[in-house]
């Protein structure tokens, strides 16, 4: 009954200076668009260039022999055995492809550079990478007739003055400790935007690698692409008790945060900058509904003594307080969400495009240029709920002061 | 019983460093159903003993009961209960909540009190009916004028049936005729519903028209006449 007279008194007080409450409802309106809006970006865009960084090469989850991340060489290589393909096709996976990878010197018109060789069965390879969409004019991806075919990454191409038609040689180690050594013709270049594949990489294909570097029915890596990101963690863990089951080898089994940990890097310091701005952002809200009740229990100084003198309890008072402030933040709250929730999604359909960038971001390793936004029920409801304890407990203070008030005194305030 | 029991009251304020004594040394009986005045120039300490008895402000010394029970201690909550149940008060501004209109004014204290609706609605509109306020229930009181915002204050005052009402210059904002008539109003209901009346004031016409007049000089009770 009596929280009834509360509500009532706290309705009208909202609306009485109306300019106020509306400009405190634009802070809180803005604040909470804003704040759904950065974290829809950063969600979309983060998860956007995980899946550009692992779809140019890295795929969501390798396996490789034991030692191999660390040490890279031939040498650290498994038997390609069928319970292994097995495995792969028991699980919930979107494919996978096998690769044979080696460093090498390579040599044209009397130039040379180091470079990272990948085996890579070429019909595979394009359901695990997006490599064939990469290569430049004039040039084409890996058929499966090729043999002294490759491909190489464009600045790498440039170093040795090659191009698309040019013969070039190749020399290396064989895991077998031989010469490795062949010509090939270089079929297409690539550009990926990630320098590190753009400067070093040869693809040529899986057959021509297995037998010039004598694998013997050795490999050196698997390459999954998963379903969703989100269902990585539960296809390493299951890879993991499987091949320790099935297969007398010792694996390690890399997520793409692991084979990427540049692009961890860069995601957790965007992170951080948006957790920063969320911060201001939200302190912003919450000193303007801070502000706003402030200056309306001042402005009510006069009349909350009335009504502490005529027989209202100092907590009825706070009660009546808190309650316009929640009006306040439940109406910014809820138009924030909408608007935050419906820009995002417009920007989902619509993704920024920042193509003039791509230069900064590949110091990165990151060739992103198309960055959407993804409003998670996760941000929306924490954005609401920190607004609205934020707005809570910002207008304790100025609530538990007014119901302090000596009414005599507060009654003489004009 | 009497309704209200000072004995030795006195109140010092600080005033910028400086002890001021607005009351020396009060000793006051109240009866039920009284009609009765405190008067005395300004400065006497009239306003001060009205809000010391209404628990709105407490003594530096001696004590004060209500209906038998010594005020003196009371928290912040157990003085809005009592000021709730048992005082009605009358202010020289009349105070009313500017965002409610004349009815909910009145019914305000009703619901403090927790009153059900239907209950609540009949008493505040009666009491509005007999302060002659039938066609301004539903106005703000910025719509009102002066008289007819002291009489919600009135029927504010009096709706819950307190045991005493205290009034606060309640004419003083008032011209001679609206005054008379309100006097008139509190008077009826002083005889008609038996309730206590303690002014405080310098009205020469409410000290005519009180039938005990309380006169203060210095903080001290100089005349205490029953007419």
């Amino acid at each position: 009954m009596q929280e009834r007279i509360t509500t009532t008194l706290a309705w009208r007080n909202v609306w009485r200076n109306k300019r106020r409450t509306v400009l405190t409802l634009l802070t809180i309106l803005t604040g909470c668009t804003m704040i759904i809006l950065l974290n829809a970006f950063a969600k979309g865009g983060h998860d956007q260039m995980i899946e550009d960084a692992v779809a140019v090469n890295a795929g969501h989850i390798q396996i490789h022999e034991k030692g191999f991340w660390e040490n890279r060489t031939i040498d650290y290589a498994f038997k390609d055995e069928t319970d292994i393909e097995e495995i792969l096709n028991d699980l919930n996976i979107k494919s996978y492809s096998k690769r044979i990878l080696s460093a090498g010197l390579l040599s044209h018109k009397g130039n040379t550079a180091g470079a990272v060789i990948q085996g890579v069965d070429p019909e595979k390879e394009i359901t695990v990478t997006n490599i064939n969409t990469k290569i430049l004019p004039g040039g084409r991806y890996l058929k499966e007739s090729d043999l002294d075919q490759i491909l190489l990454g464009e600045t790498l191409a440039k170093n040795i003055d090659a191009e698309t038609g040019s013969k070039i040689s190749m020399i290396s180690q064989g895991f077998d400790g031989s010469i490795a050594a062949r010509q090939f013709e270089v079929v297409g270049l690539f550009r990926t935007g990630n320098s590190e594949y753009d400067n070093t990489l040869l693809i040529m294909p899986f057959k021509q690698a297995a037998e010039v570097f004598t694998m013997m029915g050795f490999i050196n890596s698997i390459v999954i692409r998963a379903d969703e990101i989100s269902s990585i963690n539960t296809i390493n863990q299951n890879l993991k008790e499987l091949l320790s089951i099935k297969s007398d080898s010792d694996f390690e089994i890399m997520g793409w945060d692991e084979l990427m940990p540049e692009l961890v890097q860069f995601i957790v310091m965007d992170d951080i900058s948006a957790y920063i701005f969320d911060f201001i952002l939200f302190m912003v809200v919450a000193f303007g509904v801070l502000n706003t009740i402030q200056m309306s229990v001042f402005e009510r100084t006069r009349e909350t003594g009335i009504m502490l003198s005529i027989g209202t309890r100092p907590s009825q008072i706070v009660k009546m307080i808190m309650f316009e402030s929640v009006i306040i933040a439940v109406i910014g709250i809820a138009l924030g969400l909408l608007i935050g929730y419906s820009l995002s999604y417009y920007f989902q359909i619509n993704p920024l495009d920042y193509s003039d960038y791509t230069k900064e971001m590949e110091v990165w390793g990151v060739s992103t240029t198309r960055w959407p936004a993804e409003a998670t029920l996760l941000n929306i409801s924490v954005t609401a709920l920190i607004t609205f304890i934020l707005s809570f407990v910002f207008t304790i203070f100025p609530a538990k002061r007014a119901s302090k008030l000596n009414p005599i005194e507060a009654i003489r305030q004009l | 019983m009497s309704i209200i029991k000072i004995e030795n009251l006195k109140k010092t304020y600080d005033s910028n460093g400086i002890a001021v004594n607005a009351l020396r040394g009060i000793n006051l009986k109240i009866e039920n159903g009284e009609f009765s005045a405190i008067a005395g120039p300004s400065g006497s300490g009239k306003t001060t003993l009205l809000n010391i008895i209404g628990g709105l402000d407490k003594p530096t010394s001696g004590t004060i009961s209500l209906s038998g029970e010594i005020i003196n201690d009371y928290n912040p909550t157990k003085l809005s209960d009592l000021r709730l149940n048992k005082i009605g008060f009358i202010f020289q501004a009349y105070n009313l909540i500017p965002v409610l209109n004349a009815i909910e004014n009145v019914e305000y204290v009703l619901l403090l009190q927790g009153i059900g609706s239907s209950e609540r609605t009949k008493r505040a509109s009666n009491i509005l009916k007999e302060v002659g306020l039938e066609k301004e229930m539903n106005r703000k009181p910025a719509k009102l004028s002066g008289g007819q915002q002291q009489r919600v204050a009135v029927a504010r005052a009096i709706v819950s049936e307190p045991e005493i009402v205290l009034a606060d210059e309640p004419t003083a904002n008032l011209d001679q005729d609206t005054g008379s008539a309100l006097l008139d109003l509190m008077h009826e209901l002083n005889k008609k519903k038996g309730i206590t009346f303690l002014f405080s004031t310098h009205d020469v016409m409410v000290m005519d028209r009180s039938e005990r007049l309380v006169y203060l000089r210095d903080g001290i009770i100089a005349e205490d006449k029953t007419k």
